[in-house]
């Protein structure tokens, strides 16, 4: 290219990609709000504060939380226990009249890995996690949690095709 | 009655009466009292803009930038005044040690010594020199002394790369900021500030900005030169992060890292109201700045800040737009293109004001 075209094509492309990437730091500048979520200073408390969000959505829908137990859904199997790889869930389970139920249920959430193997093996999905994450104390003791107090009866194995289909 | 510092002193001899020893006196305290008020507007104004711009890079890059200290951060530049104020004042072994201590000061008095002639409107100018802009150039050109003394006294490798690159390229950079200036100079005829603002009205086509197309080609010119005197990005070669660490800087601990901190800030208030003052107008709102009341002056006051402070977030877009330049392109950009763009602003302006009798191009609409 002739030089002295090139000289006037070099002023303007700067013109040109100076303004369109100043236009486009503006536009985000301007309009888009931060993603920046303000944890913990605007979570939902209560009902007064109104803007904010609440603990559920600030975590993703996958997040690897505590573990929570369904007793409603939980057969006794025992397989979360007998699977996790450190030991950290002791289940106890003690027939009553031919009803087997379940006297303890201990989760130490301390030690947990979040692997996840406890709740993949769980045939009725009552194991699983949830999205609570704040978890600090001041004795490690107590988070080692109990989820039975008083002897709960396991909840009725489903049949097979039942399960198939859930 | 042409600057603050006689107004000042008039107004104490008709308070205390006159003799030779109270003259002395009241030249003294008239000139101390707004020059004491100059270094104190430039260095809020140079700290509130170190959290603005954090603030902007923060809304730019969508995040919130500090909110911690007061509401929405705001008093977050003075908890970093006070945190480097605290800060142990370290000096290297090896350096020399007395250009070490006076080299922050140096690039700090550059910064303030152009705060003297700056027309904040009104009758607010500390001293109304007939030589005001070549005085803010030279004045603004002292802060390469210093960047170049701290670099050397500094007897870090780092440091004095950053102290000749800065040396380099403010010393480039001063010619075409310097030419661009001279453009409005043909137009009034006079260097004194109050005169150049004077000759400017209240509205845009008033403006020296608008007066011909290569003022305002000038009035680019000047904005990007001074971007590259103030070594803000994408021209901070002397402390480009990525390959000098902090570049001049580096040595420098406490209070007077503090000092070159303020002055590059200050640098951005000071560029920004020369750009105000010089092509846009400054404080003028049709109205005589000395004879007008007091309610007038400082409604002058609040237009220059109007337009000196959106020139500041500027200077903060730019930073968070572009990425910094290579050292050629840098230098390429100064000598190929601002130089002889802005000879050739100077020449078509002296020729504009031969061939169209030194009216502007809205002329007929600025009476």
């Amino acid at each position: 290219m002739n030089p002295a075209i090139q000289y006037f094509k070099n002023i303007w492309d700067a013109i040109y990609t100076v303004s369109f990437g100043m236009i486009i730091t503006l536009k985000y500048w301007v309009k888009e709000p931060p993603i920046t979520i303000e944890y913990p200073d605007r979570l939902k408390k209560g009902p007064l504060i109104l803007s904010g969000n609440s603990l559920e959505e600030i975590v993703s829908d996958r997040f690897r939380g505590y573990l929570t137990v369904d007793f409603s859904t939980c057969i006794g199997c025992l397989q979360c226990m007998i699977t996790c790889p450190i030991d950290i869930i002791a289940i106890e389970t003690e027939k009553r009249d031919d009803v087997r139920f379940i006297t303890r249920f201990d989760i130490n959430q301390s030690k947990c890995m979040y692997c996840g193997l406890c709740v993949e093996v769980c045939p009725t999905d009552a194991i699983v996690h949830s999205k609570r994450f704040e978890g600090a104390c001041y004795d490690i003791k107590e988070l080692c949690i109990r989820h039975v107090e008083t002897a709960v009866p396991v909840a009725k194995r489903p049949s097979k095709g039942e399960a198939e289909s859930a | 009655m042409h600057n603050l510092a006689s107004i000042i002193q008039s107004i104490l001899k008709e308070l205390f009466g006159s003799s030779p020893s109270l003259d002395l006196l009241y030249t003294f305290l008239g000139y101390l009292v707004p020059c004491l008020t100059v270094v104190t507007v430039i260095g809020m104004i140079g700290g509130i803009l170190t959290l603005m711009e954090r603030k902007v890079a923060g809304a730019i890059q969508n995040r919130l930038g500090p909110n911690r200290v007061g509401p929405y951060g705001s008093l977050q530049w003075i908890a970093d005044a006070i945190k480097l104020h605290l800060k142990e004042d370290i000096i290297p072994a090896l350096a020399d040690k007395n250009l070490f201590r006076l080299a922050p000061y140096i690039v700090f008095v550059g910064t303030v010594l152009t705060g003297l002639v700056i027309p904040f409107g009104g009758s607010f100018i500390v001293v109304d020199l007939n030589v005001g802009l070549i005085f803010l150039i030279v004045a603004v050109s002292l802060v390469v002394i210093g960047l170049l003394m701290s670099g050397w006294a500094s007897n870090n490798k780092w440091a004095l790369l950053g102290g000749i690159r800065s040396a380099a390229q403010i010393v480039s950079y001063e010619i075409p900021s310097a030419l661009a200036l001279l453009t409005v100079i043909l137009i009034t005829g006079s260097f004194s500030m109050q005169k150049i603002v004077a000759e400017q009205g209240l509205f845009p086509w008033q403006w020296f900005i608008f007066y011909n197309p290569f003022t305002f080609i000038a009035f680019f010119i000047f904005g990007i030169a001074s971007l590259a005197e103030l070594n803000r990005v994408p021209f901070d070669f002397p402390e480009a992060e990525s390959e000098l660490v902090s570049g001049y800087n580096v040595e420098y601990s406490s209070m007077r890292f503090g000092f070159f901190f303020a002055a590059e800030f200050g640098n951005i208030f000071v560029t920004a109201s020369i750009a105000t003052a010089v092509f846009l107008g400054g404080g003028n709102i049709g109205l005589d700045p000395y004879e007008s009341g007091i309610g007038y002056q400082l409604l002058m006051v609040l237009v220059f800040f109007a337009k000196a402070i959106p020139l500041c977030f500027v200077s903060l877009w730019v930073r968070w737009t572009l990425p910094r330049l290579r050292i050629d392109q840098m230098m390429s950009m100064c000598w190929k293109y601002l130089i002889p763009i802005s000879f050739v602003c100077l020449t078509c302006t002296a020729l504009w004001m031969l061939v169209f009798n030194g009216n502007g191009i809205f002329w007929r609409m600025s009476g």
